[in-house]
């Protein structure tokens, strides 16, 4: 056979060659930086896990109690405990667990402490004002209800999941 | 807010919502000292840390006021009074210093702002539970004092 004959010519082997190995060479760079921004994407509709906060569902009232919880924080292979804390009560037929944290600028609420008001979350910073169920209360600084943590019950214990914007 | 990019970020907006600085006041010693000037350093930290915690939305926690232990009174009372004073000047209004070293007993701060002096206790060898409680129930005791202020 003749060189003639050859379809591939040596200029355009090496072109399909290079752009071969470029591809995937930059697909291999590329993979890890798509799977890292994809990553917490993923895991977030993953099963988030519960966590118990010693509460049975019988301890419970109308009025709001505080528990403060451990979370076991996995950040790569340094692990961490963080305490998170919840406001828990009765609301209707349904258990509900409010975070304590201001809607304003994050400081922690309180159940009760102000006199005029006692029947409602408060925030000391800029006296933000919150009801039972965590509505804001229009007129003070806040401008939406405190987050809820998602609550599970089993065999009568209250466990707490992740913590959900309302808006 | 915390001095950290982050947190910069959140004051430039809320600017006039945050009108309390907390400065930890730490004393610096090395030698036969430098156990009890950690052991105070890092107790100081978590109490403010705490507080910062709590009350972010109002207090920024400034970095630590470091100084020698054998520096003058009258020396570290003038350092700390201008840093003061330029915070004032940039829109805080009230000022709480934390601080375990008893010197501070002795030195009136009152023109700059409100000294709480608190006996340090070891925390490092504290599990982080018990620890967070005997931190929350010391941070109980200064709060009032802080929000006396606001009120």
């Amino acid at each position: 056979m003749s060189e003639k004959k050859h379809r591939v010519s040596r200029r355009q082997f090496l072109t399909y060659t290079l752009t071969g190995v470029g591809g995937f060479m930059a697909a291999g760079m590329l993979a890890p930086m798509v799977r890292m921004a994809l990553d917490p994407a993923l895991e977030a509709g993953a099963d988030s896990d519960f966590v118990s906060i010693g509460l049975s569902e019988d301890e419970l009232s109308e009025e709001p109690q505080r528990v403060d919880f451990t979370v076991e924080l996995d950040d790569g292979w340094y692990q961490s405990e963080q305490t998170q804390s919840a406001w828990v009560f009765r609301n209707g037929d349904e258990v509900m667990a409010l975070s304590p944290i201001c809607t304003h600028l994050g400081c922690t609420v309180n159940w009760g402490t102000n006199e005029e008001n006692p029947e409602e979350f408060f925030c000391p910073c800029h006296f933000g004002r919150f009801e039972r169920d965590g509505t804001n209360i229009p007129g003070t600084p806040p401008t939406r209800p405190l987050d809820v943590y998602e609550v599970e019950v089993r065999d009568g214990m209250i466990y707490l999941g992740q913590i959900n914007q309302r808006d | 807010m915390k001095w950290t990019g982050q947190d910069t970020v959140v004051y430039e907006k809320a600017k006039e919502y945050v009108d309390t600085a907390v400065i930890p006041l730490l004393p610096v010693a090395g030698g036969k000292e430098q156990q009890e000037s950690v052991l105070m350093g890092e107790f100081t930290q978590y109490l403010t840390e705490y507080l910062e915690k709590q009350y972010m939305g109002r207090v920024y926690l400034l970095p630590p006021f470091t100084y020698l232990k054998e520096e003058s009174g009258e020396e570290k009372k003038n350092r700390l009074t201008a840093w003061a004073a330029h915070f004032e000047k940039h829109g805080f209004k009230y000022f709480l210093f934390v601080t375990a070293d008893m010197q501070w007993r002795k030195i009136n701060l009152e023109e700059a702002g409100e000294l709480v002096w608190i006996p340090a206790f070891s925390v490092h060898d504290m599990e982080p539970g018990k620890r967070h409680q005997a931190i929350e129930q010391q941070a109980q005791q200064i709060i009032p004092l802080m929000t006396q202020q606001w009120t």
